[in-house]
C-alpha cells in the first residue's frame, strides 16, 4: 500500500486554505483545496480523499452538511472539523455527523500538524481493519469449500464404490462380506453426514440470511417438517400432534433455514422419544411473538448438560438407545440460524420424562435492533465500503 | 446393449469407475470424458442418448459452465442433461427442494452423490423416456400442418 495520502481542506477563507497547504507541503501527502462544501463533495467522489479538513461555517453547504454527506458516501473517510466559534456543543454536533477530531481556529502549524497526524493513523487503522476483514472472508469461504470438495470427494468415491459392491453387482457377497461392508458404509455415510453439517454451518452467513428474510408461514413449515419425518416416527410407533392456534400470523425470515432448525428438534425429538409415545407440536401466537414447541416424553436431557446442549461439538451424556451418534452440531447451527432472525431458541427437560424445545421468532424481525441503530451504523460502517 | 449411450462428464475417476460399473450393468453404453474440456470433444464426435455431469471439475463449479453451455446449444440442448454434485452449498442453501433452475442451472436432473444404484438408474430410464415423448411429439406435431 503507498503511504502517500491524499488530504482535502475545505474552506472558505483563502488564508486558510494557503497556509494549511504550506504547513503540509513537506509531508508526504497529496493536498487539494476547495472554496466550498459543493466543490469539496465534488472532490471527494472523484478521488476518494483519506482525510478532509471542513470548515464549519461557510458560505452555501454549511459544514455539518458537508460532512454528513462525506461520512455516507464513504464512512473510512477520516473528517476534520475547522471552526472560528469552538464550542462544546458545536464540537459534539460534528462528532455526531461523522467527524473524527475537532480544531479550533486559530491553530498553530504544530496543532495542525499533530491533527493530520492522528488522522493519518486513525485512517490507517480503518484501511487495516477493512483489509484484514476482507482475508478472513476469503480465507473462510476457501476453507469451506476446500473441506467440502478435498474431504468429501474421496468419500463420495469410497461410498459410490461401496454401492457397487453393496447391491451385488461385482458378484455375490457371503453373509459375513455384506454385513462388514454394511458396517464399512454405515461409518462413511455418518462421516459424510459430519462434513455436510460443519459446512452448512460455516457457511451460514448472517447478514447474508437477512437479505433473504421475507414472510414465512409457520405452521406450513412445521407441518412440512413433520411429513419429512412421519415415516422415521411411524418406525418407532411414535405419534406427531401438530397444535396450531387459529390465526397465526406470518413471521419475517428465511424459509430455508427455519425449516432447517424445525427439522433439527423434530429430529432430535424422534430420536430420543420412547418407542410408543407420542410428541406434541404447538404453535401459538403471542404479543409480537410466535412460539413454537417440541415437547417429547424420551429420555430427557441431564442437569449438567442443559447449559452446553446449543454449544459446537457438544453430546450429551445420555444417548438415544440404538440410534446413532449425532454431530453435536445441530442445536449449535439451529441456535445461530435463530439469533440470526433475533429470536432465541430455549430447552426445558427432565431426566426420564422428557424434554421440550421451545423456539420464539418475532413477528418483525430488525425491530429490536432499531434501538441501537447508530451504534450497528457505526460498526457496519468500517467494512460497507469493501 | 439396449443401445442407449451415455457420456458421463466428471474428473474423479474412481467415482466414474463405481458409476459406470453401475450403468454398464443396466446394458447402458457408457463414455467417460474426465474434464469439461474432454466431454465438449467426445459431443462433436459422438452420438449420445444422455449426459451425466458433474459440478465440481478443475477450479471451480464447472458441471455448471458445462450445463449452460450445452443448454444453450441448438441442437445439443435436446439431449436431456443430468447432474450429480457432492457440493451441495454451491448449488443452493441448505439444499432443500429442486435446486433446478432454468438460467442459473438449466438441468433436466439432479442427484446428490453419492447415488443409490436404483435411483440412479431410475432417473436414468426417466429422462431418456421423457426424450423419448419429447422427440414424438415434435413428430407428431411436424407431421400435422
Amino acid at each position: 500500500m503507498s503511504d502517500r495520502y491524499t488530504i482535502l481542506i475545505i474552506d472558505d477563507e483563502e488564508v486558510v486554505r494557503d497556509s494549511c497547504s504550506q504547513i503540509l507541503a513537506k509531508g508526504n501527502f497529496r493536498i487539494h483545496t476547495a472554496a466550498d462544501g459543493d466543490s469539496g463533495l465534488k472532490m471527494t467522489e472523484e478521488f476518494r480523499p483519506d482525510l478532509v479538513f471542513v470548515d464549519l461555517k461557510m458560505p452555501g453547504l454549511s459544514g455539518l452538511q458537508v460532512l454528513e454527506r462525506i461520512n455516507r458516501f464513504d464512512p473510512t473517510i477520516v473528517t476534520i472539523v475547522i471552526t472560528g466559534y469552538a464550542t462544546i456543543d458545536s464540537a459534539v454536533d460534528a462528532m455526531k455527523r461523522g467527524a473524527y477530531d475537532f480544531l479550533p481556529k486559530p491553530f498553530s502549524a504544530d496543532e495542525f500538524r499533530l491533527i493530520t497526524r492522528r488522522a493519518v493513523e486513525k485512517r490507517k487503522l480503518l484501511l487495516d481493519a477493512i483489509t484484514l476483514r476482507h482475508e478472513k472472508e476469503v480465507i473462510r469461504e476457501n476453507f469451506t469449500s476446500i473441506v467440502s470438495h478435498e474431504l468429501k470427494s474421496p468419500l463420495l468415491a469410497v461410498q459410490q464404490n461401496l454401492y457397487v459392491i453393496l447391491d451385488g453387482m461385482v458378484g455375490e457377497l457371503n453373509p459375513t462380506q455384506k454385513e462388514m461392508m454394511e458396517r464399512v458404509k454405515n461409518r462413511v455415510d455418518s462421516l459424510l453426514r459430519l462434513i455436510n453439517t460443519w459446512t452448512d454451518m460455516t457457511s451460514i452467513d448472517v447478514s447474508e440470511l437477512k437479505k433473504r428474510f421475507k414472510p414465512v408461514d409457520i405452521p406450513a413449515l412445521v407441518s412440512k417438517a413433520v411429513e419429512v419425518f412421519q415415516a422415521q416416527a411411524a418406525a418407532k410407533n411414535v405419534t406427531l400432534v401438530t397444535d396450531c392456534a387459529r390465526s397465526v400470523e406470518p413471521v419475517n425470515g428465511d424459509e430455508g433455514t427455519l425449516l432447517e432448525v424445525f427439522m433439527n428438534i423434530m429430529g432430535n425429538a424422534i430420536k430420543f422419544s420412547e418407542r410408543d409415545s407420542s410428541i406434541s407440536i404447538k404453535i401459538e401466537g403471542g404479543d409480537g411473538e410466535l412460539h413454537v414447541s417440541v415437547s417429547d416424553k424420551g429420555v430427557g436431557i441431564q442437569k449438567e448438560d442443559i447449559p452446553f446442549i446449543f454449544d459446537d461439538f457438544y453430546r450429551g451424556k445420555v444417548q438415544a438407545s440404538g440410534a446413532e451418534m449425532g454431530s453435536g452440531l445441530g442445536l449449535a447451527i439451529s441456535k445461530r440460524i435463530i439469533n440470526a432472525h433475533d429470536g432465541s431458541i430455549t430447552v426445558e427437560s427432565e431426566p426420564g420424562k422428557g424434554s421440550t424445545f421451545t423456539v420464539v421468532l418475532p413477528r418483525e424481525t430488525g425491530k429490536s435492533r432499531t434501538h441501537g441503530k447508530e451504534k450497528v451504523a457505526e460498526q457496519f460502517a468500517i467494512w460497507r465500503s469493501d | 446393449m439396449n443401445g442407449k449411450r451415455i457420456l458421463l462428464i466428471d474428473d474423479d475417476p474412481d467415482y466414474v469407475y463405481a458409476v459406470k460399473m453401475i450403468l454398464e450393468k443396466a446394458n447402458y453404453s457408457v463414455r467417460v470424458s474426465y474434464s469439461p474440456k474432454e466431454g465438449y470433444a467426445a459431443l462433436q464426435d459422438g452420438e449420445f442418448d444422455l449426459v451425466i455431469v458433474d459440478v465440481m471439475m478443475g477450479r471451480g463449479a464447472e458441471g455448471i459452465i458445462v450445463a449452460r453451455k450445452l443448454k444453450k446449444d441448438r441442437e445439443l440442448k435436446k439431449l436431456p442433461l443430468l447432474m450429480i454434485t457432492g457440493i451441495r452449498e454451491q448449488t443452493g442453501f441448505f439444499f432443500i427442494g429442486d435446486p433446478r433452475h432454468e438460467t442459473f442451472l438449466p438441468v433436466d436432473g439432479f442427484l446428490e452423490k453419492p447415488v443409490n444404484t436404483e435411483v440412479l438408474l431410475n432417473k436414468v430410464r426417466e429422462l431418456l423416456h421423457s426424450d423419448q415423448t419429447a422427440e414424438l411429439k415434435q413428430e407428431k406435431q411436424g407431421e400435422e400442418p
